[in-house]
Formats: C-alpha cells, sequence, structure tokens
C-alpha cells in the first residue's frame, strides 16, 4: 500500500541523537538516522529490546530528552512544525494538549500527595481552562470513558489507594484529557498482568477510535502487540531494521531480527522437546493440605480453605491472576507464614525457587558458601570431603561447574542464578519443589532452559514441583494437572487439557480470554 | 470520606498513644537514672565529710527513704504540675531556676533555627536547578566542611573574627529580655549563629539532594508531560514533596541545636540552661539535674510528635496507612 | 556516569584519608616521642610563640603546645573508636531483632530506642558522666550508649528491606534458625548502610567528646585533650591565637577526613550520589 494516500501526522526524519561529553565528544550515536512517519489515526508498535533506542525516539518526540541528550541531525515533523528547532515554551504548549505521553510505571507517575483529582486538573490549568465547574466535568466524564462508573469518588481518592491498573487509567485520563492528536505510550502494560493488560489495551484502542487519536506504541514484547496495532516497526542499536503491517511483520518476518524475537517471544514448549515424568495418580499424595487458611496478620485470612493435592512425580500448575493467592498459599505450603487446618508432607524437606533472579540469592556470600548452606541450616553434619561431592553434583546437574564456586551472585547472569537458586533444593534432595514465576523475569533463552532444566530433575529424579506460572503454554506442555485460583480459593482443578479447552470457572474462563486476546488463538 | 476520616483519627490516636508511652518511658528513665546511682545518692550529694544525721536529714527531704515505687509515682506527679522539688544548692524552686535560664536557651534555639530554614531551603534549591555547576559545587564543598567543626570552636573563632575584624566584643554583653530586648536579642545572635552553622550545611545538604531526587522522580516526567513549566512544577511537586522527609531531619535538626545551645552558651558566657546544668553537675544537685533532664527531653518528645504529625498532614501515605 | 560516580567518591576517600592520616600519624608519633613531656610545667617559658623550640608555642603553664597536640589526638582517637564500638554493638543487639522479628518486640524495642534519642545526645552524656563521675572511660561508655539508638535505626530499617528478599524466604524454607539468618544472612548485607554509620559516628562522637572535654568532663586535666585545650586557651585568644588554632585545626583535620570517608564510602556503596 503506497503512503500516498495517509496523512500524517508525524513525520520523524533522519533523526540522529547521542549523549557527547567533554571527554567524549562525538560518541556512538543512541538514535541512528531513524526515519518514520505515523499515519493519521494509527496504532503504529514501536518494538526492540531495552537499550534499542526506542525509549530515546519516544521522548524526543515527546520533549522529555534526559538531560545531556543532543539531537545531531534530523527533524521531527508534528502537524507540519518542526518540533526540533522549535522553543521550549512553544514546546510546553503542545505537551499534553497536542501530545499525551503515558509512562510505563503508573505506580509512581502520579503525585503521591495530591489526590487524583488535582492531579488531572493541573493539565487543565497549564492549557489555560479557568472556569472550576468546566474542569470538574471534564474530569468526570474522562474518568467515565477511561472506566469509572463512579468519578465523584474517585477524585477525591489519593494514589497510593488505587491498584496499578486504575492508576494506569488515570493515567490514561491524564493524557487524554485534551484530546490530543498523538498519545505516545511508553510500555504502558509491561508492570501489569494479563488480565488488566488485554483491558488496558481494550481501552487504548476504544479512545484511539472514538477520539480520532493516533497511537505510538513502544513496547520490547513483540506478541503483545498482535492483536492491537496496525503497524510494527522493530528496532536495534538505534536504528529502525524492520517495519511492516503487524500481520505481514509477525506471519512472515522478513527480517532475521525480528523472526529471532518472534521466537524468543514466547516461551514454546514444543520446541524444547521436554519430557517430564510419569505419574501414577493410584499412589497416595506427596503433599495434602486440608481446609488451610493463611494470612500475614491474624485478622484477616487470605487464604480459604484450600484442599490441594500433589502426587509424586507430578507437576501441578498453579494460574490466577495477580492478588489471587497463589503467593500466600505457597508461602504456607513452604511453612513461612502462619495457618490453620492440615499441611500433610511425606518428606523433610521443600525446595523453593522465587521470581527474582537478583534477590534469590544473598549478595554477600560466595556461591559455595550458598550450597553449604542448606546443609548448615538443616543440621546435616558431612564430612568436607562429602560436602564438597555434593556440592559439585547439584552445580553439575543444572549445569554449572566448579569453576563458579568462588563467584558471588552479582559475576553471574539471572538465568545462572536461578540455577545456583535450583542447586540449592538439590542440596537437600527434596521430594517436593514449589516454583513461583520462576521464568517471568528472566530473558527469553534462559527462561527456556530454566524449564528444560525444571522438566529434567522432574524426569530424572521423580521430584514433584508445584509450579505456579501466567504462562498457559507452558501449564499445557509440561503439567498434566491444573488448579485455578481466584480470590484465596481453589475455584477449579483437573486434567490441564480439560480445563483449557473447557473451563468451568469464571476466574478460568477470564485468564484464558485474556491470554487469547493477547496472544491469538493457538 | 468516612473511611478517610476514619483512618486520619486513626492515625491521630496512634501517634498520641506513642507521645503518652514515650513521655512515661522518659519519665520513668530519667528518674531511674537518678536511682541506680551507684552508693547512695544523698551521701554523694553530701561528699565524703557529711555526718550520718545530714545524710539521714537529706534522704528524709529528698524522700529517699520511702519505696521506689512511691518516689517515682511523687515525681511524676510534680514533674507534670511543675513541682520538682528544691534545688539542694540553690534551695530555690527546681522550675523557678529553671523557668530563669530559659529565654537564653530557647531564643537561642529560635534564632538559630529560623537561620538553618533562612539560608539554607534557598540555597538547596538553587543548588539543585542544575547539580554540577560551580556555584552548587562550591555550597556542597562549604557545606562539607562547616560540616565538620565542632560549635564551641566555630564560636571561638567567631569571637576572634569579629573582635579583630569588627572591633565587637560579644563576650559578656548580655541583658535581660525584660530589660534590654533589643540588646537581649543582639547577644544571642553570634551565639546562634554558630549553632545554626553545622545544620545550615546538614539541611542543605539534604535538601538538595531530596529536591534532585524528586526532580528525577516519574511524576514529575508526567507533569512535563502535561505542559507544566518549570516554576510551577517546583512549587507544586517536587518543594511539597522533599518537604515531607525534610520533616522529619528538621526535627532532629531542632533537637541538636537545644543539645548544642548548652555548650555554647558556655562559650559566650551567656546565662542559660547550660550554665544551670554546669553548675548543677559540679554541686551534684540531683534534684536540679533531674528536672532540667526531664524538662529538655519533654521539649524534644513534643517537637518530635509536632514533627509525626505535620509530616501526617503533609503525605497522605503516612496518615492513611 | 560510571567512571564520573567512582572518580567523585574516590576524590572523596583520598582528601579523607589524607586528612585523618595526619591526625592518625601524630597519634603514632605521640607514642614513640614527643619533643617535650606534654604535662610538664615551665614557668619560664610560658605564652611563647611558635618558634623552632616550640613548632606550635607554649601556654600558660610553659607546657609544648606540639607535645600536647600530638598527644590529645591520642584521646581523641581512642574515645571515639571504643564508643563506636560500644555503639554500633549495641545497636545491633536491639535493631536487629527489632527489625527482623517486628510486632510487639520491635515496638517494644523501638519505643524505648526513642525515647532514649528525646533526651539531647550531650545533656545523656553530660549527665552520666556527672553521675558516674568524669573519667575517659565513664566518657567512653556514656557516648556509646547515647549513640546505640541511631546504630540501632540504621540496622533496624536495613534490616527491614532485606528480610524481603526472596534469599531470606530461602533460608526461612532451609529451615535455619532466627539467629542464623540475623547473623550470616542479614548482617553482612547491612554493611552499605553500617560502615558509613560507623564512620560518622566516629565523627560525631568526636564531636561530643571535644564539647565535654571543654566543659571539663570528659578527659580529665593535666592530661590533653583538644576539647580541655581550647577551653583553657579561650583566657588568651587574642594574645595567643596559636593556642586556638592549633587543637582547632587538628579536630577539624580529623572530622572533616572521617566525613569525606564516610561521604567516599557512602557514594560507592549506595551506587551513586544523586
Amino acid at each position: 500500500m503506497p503512503d500516498i494516500r495517509h496523512t500524517h501526522i508525524l513525520k520523524v526524519h533522519h533523526l540522529s541523537l547521542s549523549f557527547p561529553t567533554r571527554k567524549n565528544p562525538d560518541p556512538a550515536p543512541v538514535l541512528n538516522d531513524v526515519d518514520f512517519s505515523v499515519r493519521d489515526g494509527e496504532i503504529l508498535g514501536l518494538i526492540g529490546n531495552s537499550g534499542s533506542g526506542k525509549t530515546m525516539t519516544a521522548m524526543a518526540i515527546a520533549g522529555l530528552l534526559p538531560e545531556g541528550a543532543v539531537i545531531t541531525g534530523g527533524s521531527i515533523k508534528f502537524a507540519g512544525r518542526d518540533l526540533v528547532s522549535m522553543s521550549a515554551k512553544n514546546r510546553r504548549k503542545l505537551a499534553g494538549k497536542d501530545i499525551g505521553v503515558i509512562f510505563q510505571e503508573p505506580m509512581t507517575a502520579l503525585d503521591p500527595l495530591m489526590k487524583i483529582g488535582k492531579n488531572l486538573e493541573e493539565v487543565l490549568i497549564a492549557h489555560g481552562e479557568k472556569d472550576k465547574a468546566k474542569r470538574h466535568d471534564k474530569i468526570c466524564s474522562m474518568l467515565k470513558t477511561v472506566g469509572f462508573p463512579d468519578p465523584e469518588s474517585v477524585i477525591t481518592r489519593y494514589p497510593h489507594q488505587l491498584s496499578g491498573g486504575q492508576r494506569q487509567r488515570i493515567l490514561i485520563a491524564s493524557a487524554a484529557l485534551m484530546s490530543p492528536r498523538l498519545l505516545i505510550c511508553d510500555e504502558p502494560t509491561s508492570s501489569l498482568d494479563t488480565v488488566t493488560t488485554v483491558q488496558i489495551l481494550g481501552l487504548l484502542k476504544d479512545l484511539c477510535r472514538s477520539m480520532h487519536m493516533t497511537i505510538l506504541f513502544i513496547s520490547h514484547d513483540l506478541s503483545a502487540v498482535k492483536n492491537f496495532c496496525d503497524r510494527v516497526m522493530v528496532m536495534k542499536e538505534g536504528r529502525i531494521i524492520d517495519k511492516d503491517n503487524t500481520m505481514d511483520l509477525l506471519s512472515h518476518p522478513k527480517n532475521g531480527y525480528t523472526a529471532e524475537l518472534l521466537t524468543n517471544a514466547r516461551l514454546d514448549p514444543r520446541i524444547l522437546g521436554l519430557e517430564r515424568a510419569m505419574v501414577d495418580y493410584t499412589k497416595s499424595p506427596i503433599l495434602m493440605t486440608h481446609e488451610l487458611n493463611a494470612g500475614y496478620d491474624n485478622a484477616r485470612s487470605i487464604l480459604k480453605d484450600v484442599d490441594l493435592k500433589i502426587y509424586p512425580h507430578e507437576i501441578l500448575g498453579l494460574i490466577g491472576s495477580s492478588g489471587c493467592g497463589k503467593t500466600t498459599l505457597t508461602k504456607a505450603i513452604l511453612g513461612i507464614i502462619p495457618h490453620t487446618g492440615d499441611i500433610k508432607y511425606k518428606d523433610s524437606h521443600i525446595g523453593a525457587v522465587f521470581q527474582d533472579p537478583v534477590s534469590c540469592l544473598n549478595p554477600a556470600h560466595t556461591i559455595r558458601w550458598h550450597l553449604t548452606e542448606p546443609l548448615k541450616a538443616a543440621g546435616i553434619k558431612l564430612t568436607k570431603e562429602e560436602t564438597e561431592k555434593r556440592i559439585l553434583s547439584a552445580l553439575f546437574e543444572v549445569g554449572l561447574d566448579e569453576k563458579y564456586l568462588n563467584r558471588r551472585p552479582r559475576q553471574l547472569s539471572g538465568g545462572q542464578r536461578q540455577r545456583v537458586a535450583i542447586a540449592m533444593c538439590l542440596m537437600l534432595d527434596p521430594k517436593l519443589i514449589v516454583a513461583d514465576e520462576p521464568f517471568s523475569s528472566l530473558d527469553a533463552s534462559s527462561a527456556a532452559e530454566i524449564l528444560k532444566l525444571l522438566t529434567d530433575i522432574n524426569r530424572e529424579k521423580g521430584t514433584s514441583f508445584l509450579l505456579i506460572t501466567h504462562n498457559i503454554h507452558i501449564v499445557r506442555q509440561i503439567a498434566p494437572r491444573v488448579v485455578v485460583m481466584d480470590s484465596g480459593r481453589i475455584v477449579e482443578e483437573g486434567l490441564t487439557g480439560d480445563i483449557l479447552t473447557s473451563p468451568k470457572s469464571e476466574a478460568a474462563i477470564k485468564l484464558l480470554t485474556a491470554e487469547k486476546e493477547l496472544h491469538g488463538s493457538n | 470520606m468516612t473511611e478517610t476520616t476514619g483512618r486520619n483519627m486513626r492515625y491521630l490516636a496512634i501517634k498520641l498513644l506513642e507521645l503518652l508511652a514515650t513521655l512515661l518511658l522518659v519519665s520513668f528513665l530519667t528518674f531511674a537514672a537518678f536511682s541506680i546511682i551507684p552508693g547512695d545518692a544523698a551521701g554523694i550529694m553530701l561528699g565524703p565529710n557529711a555526718s550520718p544525721e545530714q545524710i539521714a536529714r537529706l534522704r528524709t527531704e529528698l524522700g529517699l527513704d520511702k519505696p521506689v515505687i512511691v518516689q517515682y509515682i511523687n515525681w511524676l506527679g510534680g514533674a507534670f504540675t511543675g513541682n520538682l522539688g528544691t534545688s539542694v544548692a540553690y534551695k530555690l524552686p527546681v522550675i523557678s531556676l529553671i523557668a530563669e535560664r530559659l529565654p537564653v536557651t530557647i531564643g537561642m534555639s529560635v534564632i538559630a533555627t529560623v537561620m538553618v530554614i533562612v539560608i539554607s531551603y534557598p540555597l538547596a534549591i538553587l543548588s539543585a536547578r542544575k547539580p554540577g555547576r560551580i556555584g552548587d559545587q562550591v555550597c556542597s564543598f562549604l557545606g562539607h566542611v562547616l560540616f565538620a567543626v565542632p560549635p564551641f570552636v566555630l564560636s571561638l573563632l567567631l569571637i576572634i573574627f569579629t573582635a579583630k575584624f569588627l572591633n565587637i566584643f560579644t563576650v559578656g554583653r548580655y541583658a535581660p529580655p525584660s530589660k534590654d530586648p533589643g540588646m537581649f536579642i543582639g547577644s544571642l545572635i553570634l551565639p546562634s549563629f554558630a549553632i545554626a552553622l553545622p545544620k545550615i550545611a546538614m539541611t542543605f545538604k539534604f535538601m538538595r539532594s531530596a529536591i534532585i531526587e524528586q526532580n528525577n522522580s516519574e511524576y514529575v516526567k508526567t507533569a512535563k508531560s502535561h505542559g507544566l513549566g518549570n516554576i510551577k512544577i517546583l512549587m507544586t511537586h517536587v518543594l511539597p514533596n522533599s518537604n515531607v522527609s525534610s520533616i522529619t531531619i528538621l526535627s532532629l535538626v531542632l533537637s541538636d541545636i537545644l543539645g548544642g545551645s548548652l555548650i555554647v552558651e558556655q562559650v559566650f558566657n551567656l546565662p542559660g540552661l547550660g550554665r544551670l546544668l554546669l553548675s548543677a553537675i559540679a554541686r551534684r544537685d540531683f534534684p536540679l539535674l533531674s528536672g532540667m533532664v526531664f524538662y529538655l527531653a519533654l521539649i524534644t518528645v513534643v517537637l518530635y510528635f509536632a514533627a509525626d504529625i505535620l509530616a501526617g498532614l503533609a503525605d497522605p501515605r503516612i496518615r492513611l496507612k | 556516569m560510571k567512571t564520573k560516580k567512582s572518580s567523585l567518591s574516590a576524590a572523596f576517600f583520598i582528601t579523607g584519608l589524607i586528612l585523618l592520616g595526619i591526625v592518625v600519624l601524630a597519634f603514632l608519633i605521640s607514642i614513640v616521642h614527643t619533643p617535650y613531656d606534654p604535662n610538664l610545667t615551665d614557668v619560664t617559658a610560658k605564652l611563647q610563640a611558635p618558634s623552632s623550640a616550640h613548632l606550635f608555642g607554649t601556654d600558660n603553664f610553659g607546657r609544648d603546645v606540639f607535645s600536647r597536640v600530638l598527644s590529645a589526638s591520642k584521646y581523641t582517637i581512642f574515645i571515639s573508636f571504643a564508643g563506636v564500638f560500644i555503639a554500633a554493638f549495641l545497636g545491633i543487639l536491639t535493631g536487629l531483632p527489632a527489625g527482623y522479628f517486628g510486632g510487639f518486640k520491635d515496638r517494644a524495642i523501638m519505643l524505648f530506642n526513642n525515647s532514649i534519642m528525646c533526651f539531647p545526645g550531650i545533656l545523656l552524656a553530660l549527665v552520666a558522666v556527672a553521675v558516674f563521675g568524669a573519667s575517659m572511660f565513664n566518657v567512653v561508655w556514656a557516648l556509646g550508649l547515647v549513640f546505640a539508638p541511631t546504630f540501632a535505626r540504621v540496622i533496624r530499617t536495613g534490616t527491614l528491606e532485606i528480610k524481603e528478599r526472596d534469599y531470606i524466604t530461602q533460608a526461612k524454607v532451609m529451615g535455619a534458625s532466627p539467629v542464623r539468618i540475623m547473623t550470616s544472612h542479614i548482617l553482612p548485607n547491612l554493611m552499605p548502610q553500617l560502615l558509613p554509620a560507623t564512620v560518622i559516628g566516629l565523627a560525631n562522637m568526636t564531636l561530643f567528646e571535644s564539647g565535654m572535654s571543654y566543659l571539663g568532663l570528659g578527659v580529665q586535666p593535666p592530661d590533653a585533650s583538644f576539647g580541655k585545650m581550647l577551653a583553657d586557651a579561650q583566657a588568651y585568644m587574642t594574645g595567643a591565637p596559636w593556642l586556638i588554632i592549633f587543637p582547632a585545626l587538628m579536630l577539624i583535620l580529623y572530622i572533616l577526613g572521617l566525613y569525606f570517608i564516610s561521604e567516599g564510602l557512602r557514594i560507592t556503596l549506595s551506587g551513586g550520589d544523586n
């Protein structure tokens, strides 16, 4: 389709940008000859890994470049006017009025001391709306548009009284309040869960159509833009290396890098050749809970009468949206929060692997210390040779070797740290390992390797796993049975194939629909 | 709204309870400190040459012959009704001795506090506008150096400086506020300045980094994307948010100033609580000493309470927790 | 950006070490040798200006100021280090369990701590010395007690943050005892907070000690201390400024050196100045 037929609201023309310093006046450019146009009314995706220059491109357009950034060449034409040469004062007149921006972190993007109403009002005041009643009406109607049926009660609240998803709606409201022609969204959903992400994307799409807004959508996740953007551009090392219609780009990537991004974007277990252990469900469960109630303070229990069974050799999937009580359940099973009800476990140790590879290891100690510590903590006394033997075998099992022993966590990559955390579990040879979102903070290739490692352990040692994840593909491939949680209860459990094809509970339906909308049908 | 009001009241109630508990503990600690004195308090007060009869008389006079708990309750009752007994050395009520010296100490503390706020805040705002510029670096360096000079040394240097270069002899010029208010305040300026300077450096350093931190915050970026000007952002976002954290620091600074004035007034030979304290220590006047300790702590307790309430007022996250 | 940060912290660190080095050198020299006996009075040589015989001049008793300055650095360094050791020890002993256990224990410990902090520090130290008598050892433990709550606060805040990390949860899962978690899992990670606090504590303690000595309630005569030397010099300050300048300079060098080192530490350990 030739570009001639469209009117362009924004034209970025051979834009280059760098951070020169006194010592190095001509450093490698952060943006290198970036050239693209945004059509009026479209949703254009800008995809790239961190450091690819996508956020810098957005900030250059929004006029929010950080200190020290210098545009070394090119122009940015917005509705025919050049933004690069424009005075700061004129830029400010455009900001918020014609160009709106939504940022990644909804938790910190609102002034915590101001009520929501005040936070929103400042846009209107800055652009000369003097009538207080008019401002109030405008804010209320916008709040209704972004999905607050009772705006009067929202404007008197403070940001910390709202959830992340709600705050992101407020930020969308503040950006859309002056009906800007261009809305720049810088990773607006990366800190939200799947269900909320789908809602926010739906809202943005509605706004785009009903208010005739053009959206420039920045994301690191190629699959997230699948059902959202009309066109997609891929950035790498400060250059735009690929652009096409979303469907064409995703289904037939011509560029090698785009294809690589695409395979990495989805953790597809089918490619990995995973093989798990066979489960004999006639055996008695290795772990059983009965009417389990637990919470962080005595007054309020988050878990409500949870009955859970995990069988020997089994990988049990646990899914649910954020706040459903998944993490509380794992903590109760691991015995680190007080609970009432029964937990029957047939072994003495349970292993645990957590989400965050940064904080899973103690930065003050070496890897050798980490692997010795489980024995010491459990009071197991071994000779030096036996300890050394066990450490090495655990290390080899997770695919590391003895040269890592004297390193400290900061010298390891995220994937390697997760391996050490798994090796720590293996030191005590537990019959069950609880893994709480062990992949979600890792890049795609490390996540794939960790996933393979877990199934290997399951197959070779017969270790059972309780696997908490939001990735339904993984559950489908490696967990024969799955439980769904909502508001502290188990609302559905059964064979994975049954639940994923015909979910019965509302929570499961919601999760699956969101997943489907975000990533398309499988 | 009712939920919010409820939480506001809850915050106030918790803070009041804390205040009460702290007051009780502070009074108990003060009392205990003078009760666990090794040996007999009366014996220590009278020195080694006292006769047993003299000691017994003083013991009765101080109420030391009663059970400890009764002594504490009596003392506590007295402390809150302003009756802390009679100074052994001066033979005057403790409360009137303290009241007489209080104006100098309070006067110095107030003047020093005003200096801290008036000088450090504007400097911090200016410095934080473009961190790393020459003006900012000079301020930061001076801040570091001033921070390291003990107030009493600063006082000595200021006295030498004013005497040598301005021909003003500050030591010994003093008039009570009732006689000559102008001279009273004049005599407090230099000592207040000596106490204030290191605290100005400290507050400056703190406020500067608080403002820089706020300038880099996400909501300032949001405000910029809304088209707000720099001055507007400074006034409506940056300063209110920096102030929240500065309230706590300021309350610590105030309590330091109060303690610092006890020493500095000695350098300038001013008749404040510091001098009274030293003479009470020298004469082992325990009723006077415990009274002064308790009242000075009381001022600090109230100060911290006020800081907590102010912080709660300024920041909804604190009061609506 | 990284090089800028590390060069800034290195500049602070080196300047601090040089300033501190001067005082430590004086301390080391004073152990081996002082030109005169620091407490030897000589009425024939009183209030002499600095000369080759008396580098820093003499005081009103004819004592050699240079020797006294060398000797005074010894007390300053000893008191600050011993006091900080006590304060840090007590602070860890109370702050670590308060932060780790939370709940009632935390509230009780912190209420006690905050109550102590309500007494102006210098007042507390003075009264302690007044009640138990003025001696160097009383000054040391009084200052240690006065500063302990500050350390407890720093330790508690750090502990509150660190105990939420996954590796602490992991340690609990492995069955490590609370004492073990606190001492070998949490404490080593508190160094970024503890180290600058210790150095700053040394400086603040010196501020206090010199003030107390100035009032005559610190190091006792005839031993030399910077505070007492300055108090004695006050009467002669216009005629014999060297009596003020040299002790004041040494005192400031010591405190400033410590501040610079702590600033360098803070920037390095916290990962950036602003």
